[in-house]
């Protein structure tokens, strides 16, 4: 959906939506003249999409990924989040948001160095209070799922680019969040490992229903998204799904 | 149950970063360690004088009739009942509250030989309890000190043997006004002359037994003033206000402190306190800016570290608790460490002195107080325990602003930081 069809306010239907956006706007103040970064972005994105979110440098993708999960305030305009708006939240209820609802991949990967990968996968159930017992089972589950085995102990200094990407994905999906934000998950990977990663993700969506929205410049990842918005200057110029995603309707 | 997450979390990153964390450590391992060596030197220097001066002067507790500090005058002495009640309350003390005490019957007289007549201050004393008390005893230069079998034997300074023109065995009339008003003589023979080193001593001060000089001044069983040697300076007040206990209103009887008897030396000592307290001012302050410094280069150096964090679903005040957490660590690790640093290295080192000899010519006195080249530190466990405290507070204080810097990081500028 296109910044064109805008919708006025919250909506039973939105219940459904794993994210909306209501014109969207982040200025930043700057000389000689304020930045522009996000300009008027409708949009909503159905729980269990995968959605990718493309355009050169510079167009906004990470401005409105951070947008999207509450690291940066909009200047105007309504985020929701679920039925949840994240644009009326505090800085408390928006952390809480993110660690209940919310997993972020990123390109550097931004795992916690004095962590082990295991630790960093866990962290946000830690945060969230769960048992260990629990939460070693499920991480390690996941770490077997995504080939991530033998690999628990070691810091992220000790593994491989793609190793450490497939970690940042295992703590961005394992509390189960109903959106997983990806900033660019492959830019720093070659193919295979990048293709590897994307194989992952998309199991993940597939078999948890996982919605995840990446920004990328990746052929690949464009390839494979089911649907590809892409953004010039702030502004969201097409929306469209894809052959992938119109193979899986 | 997130605040041992928190703390999990700082100590790792205080492991972690293994370099900045020693050398934060460091400063203040090396602020305590000096703070501690340079408090425990001052507090040897002061003890030595304080106890140089109480042993020449009237202890670190004096007990008096009142108005005898300020007059000298013998009609304010302590009579017979009074010196009876003050030795049943110095009993009632523990047994290792008072070190030695000594009864002292004190006047100023006129001393007078075939060469000269001059003012002198003259103190009977027991002669073997004065010679466990002061150090007179030992600063002979010819002769000897009094004996208990002594009847009319004077001890006298150097200066005023040379002024007079005594020498030992040589004779000597003492003048002074007794307790019934009339002016009498006592004729004495010079036992031994001392040196102090302390002019007004050397030229002014005499010991007589005291026996003679009740008997002479017609004061039997009397004194002026009953000294208290104690273990330490620091015990002054507590055994003063045990006395006080147990002497309960007795408006004859008057319980100085050492402060109070010699003002000067009481006003020196607080004098070189403020110089150190400025010292140990100026070194809080540069351990507090190292601190200060070490965790605001590693905040502004992490901060993409504190983005993920808040992205991953901290608030800014929980990213400024880790922050918090790490500076605290390294303040008690140090705090700790610097503790047991400073101990080793002044008793290590110094447990047998500092010796300044090399630095002072001669003898350095002042205020009644013979300065010995030779300091031996003392270690007092408040003083010790008040170091930490200090040094832990001002961990704490110098870890808040970089705790509120971090806190209040925008995730999405952090971690866009260094990419």
């Amino acid at each position: 959906m296109s910044d064109s069809t805008r919708s006025a306010g919250p909506d039973p239907k939105t219940t459904t939506l794993a994210v909306r956006t209501d014109d969207l706007w982040k200025i930043y103040p700057q000389e000689p003249e304020p930045v522009q970064a996000v300009r008027g972005v409708t949009l909503e994105i159905e729980s269990g999409d995968f959605v990718a979110m493309a355009g050169p440098s510079g167009s906004g993708k990470t401005t409105l990924l951070n947008l999207l999960g509450g690291l940066t305030d909009a200047t105007r305009g309504r985020i929701w989040i679920g039925d949840e708006e994240l644009t009326t939240m505090d800085g408390g209820r928006r952390a809480r948001l993110r660690l209940d609802r919310i997993g972020f991949v990123f390109q550097a990967y931004n795992l916690l160095p004095v962590l082990t990968a295991l630790e960093n996968a866990e962290f946000t159930l830690l945060l969230r209070g769960m048992p260990a017992a629990e939460r070693r089972a499920k991480v390690a589950a996941l770490f077997s799922e995504m080939g991530l085995d033998g690999l628990a102990d070691r810091r992220p200094a000790k593994l491989s680019g793609g190793q450490q990407q497939r970690v940042a994905v295992a703590r961005a999906v394992v509390g189960d969040p109903a959106l997983v934000l990806a900033d660019e998950p492959t830019a720093n990977l070659d193919s295979v490992t990048g293709g590897a990663l994307l194989d992952t993700m998309e199991r993940l969506n597939r078999e948890h229903g996982t919605t995840f929205l990446f920004s990328t410049h990746d052929p690949l990842v464009m390839a494979r998204a089911r649907r590809l918005i892409t953004l010039v200057d702030g502004r969201i110029v097409s929306d469209e799904r894809t052959r992938a995603g119109d193979a899986k309707t | 149950m997130r605040v041992l997450i928190l703390l999990r979390l700082a100590a790792r990153s205080v492991g972690r970063n293994a370099r900045r964390s020693v050398l934060t450590a460091a400063a203040m391992v090396v602020g305590l360690a000096l703070l501690i060596f340079s408090r425990a030197l001052a507090e040897g220097g002061h003890e030595q004088w304080i106890e140089s001066a109480v042993r020449l002067g009237s202890g670190h507790v004096a007990i008096q009739a009142p108005n005898f500090l300020e007059t000298g005058r013998l009609e304010y002495r302590l009579g017979e009942r009074a010196v009876e009640r003050t030795l049943q309350a110095l009993e009632s003390l523990p047994d290792d509250a008072v070190l030695a005490w000594t009864p002292r019957l004190s006047v100023n007289g006129l001393a007078s030989s075939a060469a000269s007549a001059l003012p002198v201050r003259i103190e009977g004393v027991d002669p073997r309890r004065e010679a466990a008390f002061t150090e007179l005893d030992e600063k002979v230069q010819s002769g000897r000190y009094l004996r208990d079998d002594d009847r009319l034997h004077a001890y006298i300074g150097v200066e005023l043997a040379r002024r007079l023109d005594l020498d030992i065995g040589d004779r000597f009339v003492l003048t002074a006004q007794g307790t019934t008003g009339e002016v009498e003589g006592q004729l004495v023979r010079v036992a031994g002359i001392f040196r102090s080193a302390i002019q007004e001593v050397d030229e002014g001060l005499i010991h007589v037994p005291i026996e003679t000089v009740r008997t002479w001044l017609h004061a039997e069983n009397e004194v002026t003033t009953l000294a208290l040697l104690l273990e330490s300076a620091r015990a002054t007040d507590p055994v003063i206000e045990a006395l006080e206990a147990a002497l309960g209103e007795e408006p004859g009887i008057r319980i100085l402190g050492w402060r109070e008897v010699s003002p000067d030396l009481d006003s020196a000592i607080r004098i070189d306190d403020y110089g150190n307290y400025l010292f140990h001012g100026i070194l809080f302050a540069i351990v507090a800016l190292a601190i200060l410094n070490a965790i605001l280069i590693s905040v502004l150096g992490r901060r993409r570290e504190f983005g993920i964090l808040q992205a991953l679903g901290l608030t800014g005040f929980q990213t400024g608790l880790v922050v918090f957490f790490e500076g605290l660590f390294l303040t008690i690790a140090s705090g700790l460490v610097g503790m047991v640093v400073g101990f080793l290295f002044t008793w290590g080192f110094f447990r047998d002195g500092l010796d300044f000899s090399g630095m002072i010519e001669g003898e350095m006195t002042f205020s009644g107080s013979v300065v010995e080249p030779v300091i031996v530190p003392i270690f007092h466990h408040s003083d010790v325990l008040l170091s930490l405290y200090f040094i832990l507070v001002i961990g704490t204080l110098a870890s808040i602003y970089p705790a509120l810097r971090a806190s209040k990081l925008d995730p999405a500028e952090a971690m866009k930081f260094d990419r």
